[in-house]
């Protein structure tokens, strides 16, 4: 094969592990709350910008600051259910618990947030980007052969290995992940057979944000791009995998983020990058005409 | 009793000074239309920053006698509907006079068409689109536009001998006349455009297109881009092993650029109007006023902006405090030799176009050199 195309599919894998870093806390609040979190991509924004402070004035080693980054997004993860999805959980009877209108408002409540968190971002640090000094920065170039790869794309994708790997340790071998699973599948049932369902959602939060940070300052020393308008354009790509992997398999979106990211490196070689954003819409359209329930989501159970 | 007798009187003289002082000085009012929020709002941050270091200086220089000026920022977030709507907004208000901004040629061009219906001169520090002139005779800039810009990279470039070439440009008006002026100008010197690649705004992964435009094996790139995004392009080009060399506009001109780039900006070149390291002494003055009020250091956008406030309020000084919208477009078509931070400049008679001297830079060992 042609290393051009070779090296046009190793681009689009790592824009699709971001991507999939992204999908991964997305899907999981999904599961869960059956609600779209749109602030999730601003819980990126958070891990980097923790991620940023810690590296220009603590300069602590890079395992130190993804750790960081981690517990902040974790952290922030509570206090974003807390402000804009517990109030809206009030009632716990059945037919609020189903009602329409309750996802709604959360979801808008969401988007508040999510806008509320980027202009405070803006104001305490300024809209400009941040610079990362060049020993954190993670693209150092790697050649193999004809071909070149960076210590960031490693980085990454071990990463996601890694957090994948853990997250389905957690859902499968953990009295919490059990109980996550229960909660996404039935949940009242779970509800009514003693699970706490309030403190299931926040873990769910805690996860899946922390996943979120992580993937925001890693991202960040990849590209060398921190600022506050940096979770909108991968969240929303995130969003397409998530619907095209059937909204709440993680493993579903995790394939869909790796095949966008391809997908649209690949489009270079056929219309100018100013159109391969219209890849991600035109998937997420096939997909909801031929495959409602997406292209991994006919299985009835969730997470 | 007495207390608030004294009271009385003492609130009685405060309310007639001011009235006194309101009565002598005139307040002469200019809009500025400028993205405070939004994805550009790091541009209209640093305009405003110089405008208000600009009008400061220019009150307190006494060359407007009886009037003093004041300048209203309005956030277009970089969005033409909302610039449309600020324009209605700064001509309905009687005592707005002239209008500085936008950022974008877009926006600028959109907001134009109002203020062109309505007899507002508008200077804009930075709209480069060659059509924006072209809106009514309203309209001024104080930047040179990418139909005089690029064919002056395109000739220092066939100097250098490097004739075969790929674009990467920005996919807005702006990016698209950087990327077409230059092509045709290269062309006309008898050298190759192999492609040329445009990536939409807020793009900040660019491996894709560099891969796609080095297969052709270019000389040279020329990047048309702002120096966030060009920064990242640098980068990754570095980190891709693409070693062909690298031309830019003279909007990738920042410290900023060097600070996110490393030794990856090694090597570019371009040209610019601004070089805060120069020795003249009006730049000299703005630079370290600037970092003063602001602890940072002004970039070409800020020059910019420095300058198009400049101008105007010389225009304004011209005609005295009796200014009105239409003496003061006079008196803007009129501009000769301003001494600005950017150079010297003169309107067109004609045309309108600002005419400027530019400088040629290199990056070397991770700063900005100029190149005789």
């Amino acid at each position: 094969m042609d290393t051009y195309f070779l090296m046009q599919i190793i681009n689009g894998l790592s824009s699709g592990m971001i991507y999939a870093l992204i999908a991964i806390g997305f899907t999981l609040i999904f599961g869960v709350l059956n609600v779209v979190n749109f602030a999730h991509g601003e819980m990126y924004t958070i891990g980097a910008f923790a991620g940023i402070v810690c590296i220009s004035t603590l300069s602590w080693p890079i395992a130190l600051v993804i750790i960081v980054a981690l517990a902040v997004g974790g952290f922030s993860g509570i206090i974003l259910e807390k402000i804009a999805f517990k109030p809206f959980r009030r009632f716990q009877d059945e037919a609020s618990l189903k009602s329409r209108a309750m996802r709604e408002s959360t979801l808008l409540s969401s988007l508040a947030v999510s806008i509320i968190i980027k202009e405070l971002l803006q104001h305490f640090f300024g809209a400009e980007m941040q610079s990362i000094p060049v020993q954190y920065l993670m693209n150092d170039p790697i050649p193999i052969g004809p071909i070149s790869l960076s210590s960031g794309q490693f980085l990454i994708l071990g990463s996601s290995v890694v957090m994948l790997a853990g997250l389905q340790y957690v859902l499968y071998h953990t009295r919490i992940g059990l109980s996550i699973r229960a909660i996404s599948n039935n949940p009242l049932g779970a509800k009514y057979v003693g699970l706490s369902v309030d403190r299931t959602i926040i873990a769910t939060f805690a996860v899946g944000s922390m996943l979120g940070g992580a993937a925001g300052i890693m991202v960040g020393l990849y590209s060398g791009a921190i600022f506050p308008a940096m979770g909108f354009a991968p969240s929303l790509k995130a969003f397409v995998a998530m619907v095209m992997g059937g909204l709440s398999s993680i493993p579903g979106a995790v394939i869909c983020a790796l095949i966008l990211g391809v997908c649209e490196a690949l489009a270079t070689n056929f219309m100018t990058q100013g159109w391969s954003d219209m890849v991600a819409y035109s998937f997420l359209i096939l997909t909801l005409i031929f495959f409602p329930q997406g292209i991994f989501g006919a299985r009835r159970e969730r997470v | 009793m007495k207390i608030r007798n004294v009271f009385l009187a003492v609130a009685f003289m405060a309310v007639t000074l001011m009235a006194s002082t309101a009565m002598a000085e005139k307040v002469i009012v200019l809009g500025y239309s400028l993205p405070l929020s939004g994805s550009h709002a790091q541009y209209g941050e640093v305009f405003r920053n110089a405008a208000k270091l600009q009008l400061d200086k220019f009150n307190k220089s006494g060359k407007l006698k009886g009037a003093t000026v004041e300048i209203t920022f309005e956030d277009s977030k970089s969005d033409p509907k909302e610039a449309i709507n600020i324009a209605r907004k700064f001509v309905d208000d009687k005592r707005i006079v002239g209008v500085l901004g936008d950022f974008t040629s877009t926006v600028s061009m959109a907001a134009g068409r109002v203020y062109g219906s309505e007899g507002m001169p508008q200077l804009s520090q930075t709209a480069s689109h060659p059509d924006f002139t072209k809106v009514s005779k309203y309209q001024f800039r104080n930047i040179t536009t990418m139909a005089f810009e690029s064919p002056f990279a395109a000739k220092w470039a066939a100097s250098l001998g490097f004739k075969k070439f790929a674009i990467i440009a920005i996919q807005n008006d702006w990016g698209i006349s950087s990327a077409e002026n230059f092509a045709s100008a290269m062309k006309g010197l008898g050298g190759e455009i192999t492609s040329i690649e445009y990536f939409n705004p807020g793009n900040r992964d660019f491996r894709s297109i560099l891969t796609k435009v080095s297969r052709d094996k270019p000389q040279a790139i020329y990047l048309c881009m702002m120096y966030e995004e060009g920064a990242m392009a640098l980068q990754q080009r570095r980190q891709l092993g693409i070693t062909s060399q690298v031309f830019g506009t003279s909007s990738l001109y920042s410290p900023k650029l060097l600070e996110l780039a490393g030794k990856s900006a090694d090597g570019l070149m371009l040209s610019t109007t601004f070089m805060p390291d120069s020795p003249e002494p009006n730049v000299v003055e703005f630079v370290t006023e600037y970092k003063k009020r602001y602890n940072s250091e002004p970039n070409m956008f800020t020059a910019q902006a420095y300058d198009a406030v400049g101008i105007m309020l010389d225009a304004i000084a011209k005609v005295g405090p009796d200014v009105t919208r239409s003496s003061l477009r006079d008196a803007l078509a009129q501009t000769k030799d301003y001494p600005g931070v950017t150079g010297s400049t003169t309107f067109d008679p004609v045309t309108r176009e600002p005419v400027k001297n530019m400088a040629r830079m290199k990056v070397e060992d991770g700063s900005f050199k100029l190149v005789k």
